[in-house]
Order: C-alpha cells, then sequence, then structure tokens
C-alpha cells in the first residue's frame, strides 16, 4: 500500500506570545490529501489555513499532534520532506530585480535542477502562466497580478511532488486564473499532489477533487463540492423579488436568506415546482439558478457559526 | 511514481553554486548601493589623510577590515527583508535547498558583488604600505576571518526581527561599535590601555592590530598578539558553526 501524499492527525497549534494571550489556530486537525488529488482548503480569515499549510511545509512547528508528507514525519524530521515539496507562501513576492525568466530559472537551479532542465521547465512554465511578454522584465516594474503570476510560474515548474499553494490567485484577473487551474490541473495529470488555499469559491469548485472547510481550527465538512452543495438541503436555489417580506410562507422548501427585499431559497429539484405555484399566487418575481458552492460554503460556516 | 528524484535527502550545502548566483543577480542592480557602500570609508580616510597623513596606510588597511566587516550588515538587512517583505524563506527553504546553502550563498553573493570598491582599497594600500607576500596573504586571510564573522553573526540576528525597520536601530549600532570606535582606523596602542584587551576580541579592531603589528605600525606582546589570533579564529569559526545550525533551525519556526 503506498503512503498518503499528505496526512495529518489531531494537528494542533497553539501561538504563545509574551505579552499576549495564546492563540488557538489549530485544534486538532486531522486530514489526509491522496496522490495525485487536488484539495482545497476553505475557511474564513483567520481559520487556520496558512497555519496548516506552514506547518505542511515544515516552515511552522506544531504544538502538538503528527503530520506527515509522503510517510516522512514533518515535525521530527523536516529535512526528510523537504525534498518532495515547493510552496507558493501566501504574500510571496519575487525577488524584484530579477526578470520573471530569472526568478524562473534560478529557482529551479537552486533547488538542484540541471541547466537542460531548468531551462526548458522554465519556459514552459512562463507560457503556460502568460508570462511570455513579460518574462524579461524586472519583477520591480511588473503589476501586482503580474508578480503574482511569477510566484505561481516559479513553484509550478518545479513540479515538486507535492504542491502547497496558499491563495495562489489572489490579486489576479479571470483569464490568469484559469491559467492557473489549467497549470495545476495539468500538473497532478502528471502525478503532482495539490494542497491549496482559495477564497474564490469558484475556483475551488472548478478545480479541486475535494474540499475541506476549516473554522476555528477545526474541520467543519469534507467532500467533493458536490456533497457540499448536497449538504445544504438542495441543489437549486430560487432568488425572489420581493420575497423577504414573506419568508415565513416558503420556511417548509428549505433554508431561506433574506437580504433586503430579496430572498433567496434552496430547494430540491423536486419541489420547484410547488414552490414556484406559491411564488405566482404570492405575485413574486423568480429565478431559478443551480446553487453555488459559495452560498453551500456560507450556510454550512453560517450554520456553525450561530451554533455558538 | 515521481518522489524518486526527492531521494538523498540532506546534502549539505546543496544549492549552494545556484542561490550565490540568485544573489549576484539580485545585487548586481543596485548600482548606487555599491557606490555608497565606500562613503564611510571614505570619508574615514579624508580625515586621516588631514589629521595625520602618516597614518594613511594604517587607515586603508582599516578600511579594508572595516569594509569586509560591513558585509555582514548587509546580510543583516538583506536576510530579513527577503524573509519579511518577500517571503524568500518560505519559498526557498521549503525545498531542497539546504539551509546552509542559503545562508551562504546569500553572504557570498553580496561579497562578490560588493567586493570591487574594497579590492579598490586594497590596492591602494598597497601602493602605499608596498607589503610583502606574507603581509598581504595575512591581510586577506584577515579579511576573511572578519567578513565569515561578520555574516555569521548579521544572519543569526537577522532571525529575530518581525519587522525591517526595528533593524534600522540596531544596525548603524553594530557598524559603530565594532568598527568606527575600536582602533580599525588608527592605530591600537592609541586606544586606551585599559580597554586594549577588549579590541582584541573585537573582530575587526583584532584583525586590524594583528596587521598593524606585522607591518609596524603598533607593537603588540606576545600575549596580545595570541589573544588577537586565537579570539579571531576563534570567535570566527564558532559564529560560522552557529550560523550553520542557526539556519537550520531557523527554517521552522516555533
Ligand atoms: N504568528 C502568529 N502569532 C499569533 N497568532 C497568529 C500568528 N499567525 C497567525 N495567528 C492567528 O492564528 C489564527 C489562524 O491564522 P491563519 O492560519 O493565518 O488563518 P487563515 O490563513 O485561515 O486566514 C488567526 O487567529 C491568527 O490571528
Ligand atoms: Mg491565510
Amino acid at each position: 500500500m503506498s503512503v498518503e501524499a499528505l496526512r495529518s492527525e489531531d494537528l494542533r497549534k497553539i501561538y504563545t506570545q509574551r505579552g499576549a494571550p495564546p492563540v488557538t489556530a489549530l485544534a486538532g486537525v486531522s486530514l489526509n490529501v491522496h496522490r495525485g488529488e487536488r484539495v482545497a482548503l476553505l475557511g474564513r480569515n483567520g481559520a487556520g489555513k496558512t497555519t496548516f499549510l506552514k506547518i505542511a511545509s515544515t516552515l511552522l512547528r506544531p504544538t502538538s499532534g503528527t503530520i506527515e508528507v509522503f510517510g516522512h514525519d514533518v515535525g521530527r524530521a523536516p529535512e526528510k520532506a523537504r525534498p518532495y515539496i515547493a510552496v507558493v507562501p501566501q504574500e510571496g513576492k519575487p525577488f524584484f530585480h530579477l526578470t520573471p525568466r530569472e526568478q524562473v530559472y534560478t529557482y529551479l537551479r537552486a533547488r538542484g535542477l540541471g541547466r537542460e532542465v531548468a531551462r526548458s521547465r522554465t519556459e514552459e512554465s512562463l507560457e503556460r502562466m502568460g508570462l511570455t511578454e513579460f518574462a524579461d522584465r524586472l519583477a520591480i516594474t511588473l503589476s501586482g497580478g503580474q508578480r503574482q503570476r511569477t510566484m505561481v510560474a516559479t513553484v509550478i515548474a518545479t513540479e515538486a511532488p507535492l504542491l502547497f499553494l496558499d491563495e495562489p490567485s489572489i490579486g489576479m484577473d479571470p483569464f490568469a486564473r484559469r491559467d492557473v487551474w489549467e497549470s495545476l490541473r495539468n500538473l497532478t495529470r502528471r502525478g503532482s499532489t495539490i494542497l491549496l488555499t482559495t477564497h474564490y469559491l469558484d475556483e475551488a469548485e472548478a478545480l479541486s477533487d475535494r474540499l475541506y472547510i476549516i473554522e476555528r481550527g477545526e474541520v467543519l465538512v469534507t467532500g467533493t463540492s458536490e456533497d457540499l452543495k448536497r449538504s445544504v438541503g438542495g441543489t437549486l436555489k430560487v432568488s425572489l423579488a420581493g420575497g423577504a417580506r414573506v419568508v415565513e410562507s416558503f420556511r417548509s422548501f428549505g433554508s431561506c436568506v433574506a437580504d433586503g427585499e430579496h430572498l433567496t431559497v434552496i430547494v430540491a429539484p423536486e419541489r420547484l415546482g410547488e414552490l414556484m405555484e406559491l411564488a405566482v399566487r404570492s405575485h413574486l418575481t423568480a429565478t431559478v439558478g443551480p446553487v453555488t458552492l459559495e452560498e453551500a460554503f456560507l450556510r454550512v460556516v453560517g450554520r456553525s457559526i450561530n451554533e455558538d | 511514481m515521481r518522489t524518486s528524484a526527492a531521494e538523498g535527502a540532506a546534502v549539505p550545502f546543496r544549492g549552494l553554486a545556484a542561490f550565490l548566483w540568485t544573489e549576484v543577480l539580485v545585487q548586481a542592480h543596485e548600482n548606487l548601493a555599491m557606490a555608497t557602500s565606500i562613503v564611510v570609508q571614505g570619508v574615514l580616510l579624508v580625515f586621516v589623510w588631514i589629521l595625520a597623513p602618516s597614518l594613511i596606510g594604517v587607515a586603508l588597511v582599516g578600511a579594508v577590515l572595516f569594509s569586509m566587516f560591513a558585509m555582514g550588515q548587509r546580510v543583516l538587512n538583506e536576510a530579513a527583508y527577503i524573509r519579511i517583505d518577500h517571503k524568500a524563506n518560505d519559498l526557498y527553504l521549503a525545498g531542497p535547498l539546504s539551509p546552509e546553502a542559503y545562508f551562504l550563498g546569500m553572504s557570498l553573493g553580496i561579497l562578490v558583488v560588493y567586493l570591487t570598491p574594497v579590492v579598490a582599497v586594497g590596492v591602494l594600500a598597497e601602493v602605499v604600505i608596498r607589503f610583502s607576500l606574507v603581509e598581504a596573504a595575512t591581510l586577506l586571510l584577515l579579511a576573511l576571518a572578519v567578513w565569515v564573522f561578520a555574516a555569521s553573526i548579521g544572519y543569526v540576528f537577522s532571525t529575530f526581527f518581525r519587522d525591517n525597520r526595528a533593524i534600522w536601530a540596531y544596525s548603524s549600532l553594530f557598524f559603530n561599535v565594532f568598527g568606527v570606535l575600536p582602533p580599525v582606523f588608527y592605530p591600537f596602542d592609541r586606544f586606551p590601555a585599559g580597554l586594549q584587551p577588549v579590541a582584541l576580541l573585537m573582530p575587526p579592531s583584532a584583525a586590524a592590530a594583528i596587521l598593524q603589528n606585522a607591518i609596524g605600525a603598533t607593537s603588540l606582546s606576545s600575549g596580545e598578539l595570541s589573544l588577537a589570533v586565537f579570539g579571531l579564529a576563534a570567535e570566527s569559526t564558532l559564529l560560522f558553526l552557529l550560523a550553520i545550525l542557526w539556519a537550520r533551525r531557523t527554517v521552522q519556526e516555533v
């Protein structure tokens, strides 16, 4: 049996600082990422995503629990895990006085790749990330999104067995984001494994085989985005203009959220006809669409917040 | 399975040459900084030339040693800056590049780029003093020891900061207490006698004293000379080893 690409068990991290109360960033996270999988870690700001990625990528010591990369204990023998991994850090920047071409190439060389491989991977990666046009400009003259593309190009060029990407598409335009998705899909086709965080739920949906939602340092749910959407009670979403007034009459159909005048109801397909009849009788204009991952996320995390 | 390339983990100094080259490329764009790196030394040389022209040889040698020491401050600033502002530690150290290659590559890269003005001062010193071969070799060795000490302490120190701004206050302290105040630019025997042992334990002034002794600009007792030589050797070696261990340890924050 082959070992998991990543496996954590009851991983805890408590930040302690002089003169400040301790912060529990991870309160026992158990998760695993199979080889060749693309997994997204979702959660609100401060949920613990970066903390998890930093521990997994050998940059932060856990307080307790275990975590392994390809069977190597990250806490105890980080140097054994390092050759397998590459990281796009949150808010990382390329060297300002290197061009994207130099950044990617020298990075690969520093990781021990030979000249020829490094050169061809650099060109391929720059092209994939749409950087060919800017490849010979110093990073200091590039826009924020172009710099971020350079960071992603640098890391995907490694083709490392396990890649960690912390908000890799932040600040990117919709085209660049799709370049990232395509590049990451291509990497897993070649055998790499990917764990990423993102606040773009369409990205998580388009990209990940599986996702974990983390809230206050704990895993709230895991599954595919379809699983998650089903878990909120339906796969269709009906928006009712002016429906906020009559929210009570729609409660029986499923989860209702009023937003100003509008009412959004999540409903199972079998009950759609019944709901539409009620809408017509109530003189409401209805728009039907699929439930998005974002809506499922809002409901799942919202429910957890309300429970406390 | 594509993990086979990853076997043979943790090779000491793996990636050194490549990271050195990266740092050279990064630093080589800073033309102005290269020119200004020699300003303090130049000003002190002018002072000496006006106030005591006969000591200009001593001061030129001091300027070489001081410059090597100042490289350490560049390591301090650079290591902290790329870690804090660029997250370069996360990018580079979560991977097969060894931490000691990161530290040493960065330090050597800075050295390579900023060495030119130092060599110019060294040549000037040669013109004035007319070193013997042994004296020239001694100067080289001392310069190397001072640099190793400074780069090591600079890297270790850099790991304590979470904010670049906090460093500014310390860097000038560093510079002045080790480099300007003690007898680096002026003869060792002019330093207050009670404090001379202290100067012999500070790498830049220890190196200066050894060299001044060699060229007859000051005269050290054999005890003083041993203190300077062994002190400098021990401090440089220990700090270098510490920096390597520290570089390995601090990849993983606590
Ligand atoms: N160095 C630190 N010291 C103290 N608390 C921290 C530190 N880093 C993160 N935290 C806290 O840990 C929690 C999780 O942070 P983080 O992992 O960055 O969240 P996320 O990436 O999900 O937004 C937050 O409450 C944050 O304030
Ligand atoms: Mg984060």
